[in-house]
């Protein structure tokens, strides 16, 4: 799969700086098409009425948590190639365990920095 | 043996008398006066046929004082009252200076990235004005400081005023009783929300990278040896 980067991604995170930055660090890597959703309820929707490219999502959000919209995406037919990407503050290893049975394509631990977050979207597309 | 009359527990019965309106609204305090009245009651009845026990109730009545005190010494109320809201307050200030402070950093740090850099004089000041505003924003490092400083010292106060009347009253870790699961906690349970790990506890980005390159279940399995 290769990295287009005038594809739609989605940012899912329920705290507005945090999608702040990652949106300011996905622009410096040349993507122009970001959107956001505050919770996984609020993603699934726009995921239904859109196409995206990449899915970066926070995992512990009320009142669908990353995980559980993981594990939702996976189970849709329509969504279930959509590349997701986890990127959250749990950093247990029952977390990352967790993520990789549901099928998660790469897991960033936060904090994190530009260069961390574009070698594992690069993973994903090269993979 | 001489029988017990309704003189005997006079002290008892209207104390009961006086609380049975009360239903299930019983305090820890309640308990104490009734164990205090209960006390005073049988003193004066087995005292009449058996002396010895006279200290017996004696240190049963001084112990519940003890404990009266021990009450007063928690100050309960003034930690729901003063103490914890206070607290709640300074985080919420904390919370609300840290979005203040990221939220001009960051407007200051787009501000440079989408500048014109035709005219080098303009943005190099420009880029000297945003870096002032930056360096002013950081202050908050200084105010949110003294702000969790008064929070430890109310950690610290309940700590210590909670370990004394535990250790007071002399109850025991055996003496907890299971309590029930609540659904915030079952939320947190099913769906793994641990919350960020302290430094050097949970898995790095280079343990996770290696975990996710594993190809099958042994590799999973390894972490658990």
């Amino acid at each position: 799969m290769a990295l287009d980067l005038s594809m739609p991604v989605l940012v899912v995170d329920d705290y507005k700086t945090m999608i702040r930055i990652i949106r300011n660090l996905l622009k410096q890597l040349g993507f122009s098409d970001i959107d956001d959703a505050a919770d996984g309820t609020e993603a699934l929707e726009k995921m239904k009425q859109r196409k995206y490219g990449l899915v970066i999502s926070d995992w512990n959000m009320e009142p669908m948590t990353g995980y559980e919209l993981l594990k939702q995406v996976r189970s849709d037919s329509g969504l279930c190639k959509t590349p997701f990407i986890m990127v959250t503050a749990e950093s247990k290893t029952e977390n990352v365990i967790a993520a990789k049975k549901a099928g998660v394509n790469n897991y960033i631990v936060k904090p994190f920095n530009a260069q961390t977050l574009k070698g594992k979207i690069d993973a994903v597309f090269n993979d | 043996m001489i029988p017990m009359t309704k003189n005997d527990v006079s002290g008892v019965i209207k104390f009961l008398e006086d609380n049975k309106a009360r239903g299930d609204h019983v305090s820890l305090n309640d308990v104490m006066r009734l164990a205090e009245v209960m006390a005073g009651d049988f003193k004066g009845f087995l005292h009449s046929y058996a002396p010895s026990m006279r200290q017996e109730f004696e240190d049963i009545a001084n112990e519940i004082a003890r404990m009266k005190q021990e009450v007063v010494q928690l100050r309960a109320s003034d930690m729901k009252h003063n103490r914890i809201p206070e607290a709640g307050r300074e985080l919420d200030a904390i919370v609300d200076a840290t979005e203040e402070a990221t939220q001009t950093i960051m407007a200051a740090a787009e501000e440079i990235m989408a500048a014109d850099t035709s005219d080098a004089t303009a943005y190099q000041t420009m880029v000297g004005d945003k870096m002032i505003e930056i360096f002013e924003a950081c202050a908050f490092q200084d105010i949110t400081g003294q702000r969790i400083s008064k929070v430890v010292k109310t950690l610290s106060y309940i700590d210590e005023r909670v370990t004394h009347f535990v250790e007071r009253l002399r109850i025991m870790e055996n003496d907890e009783g299971d309590v029930e699961e609540t659904a915030d906690e079952r939320r947190q349970r099913e769906l793994i929300l641990h919350g960020p790990q302290h430094a050097g506890e949970g898995v790095s980005q280079d343990e996770i990278d290696a975990m996710l390159g594993g190809s099958d279940q042994a590799d999973i399995d390894k972490l658990f040896d």
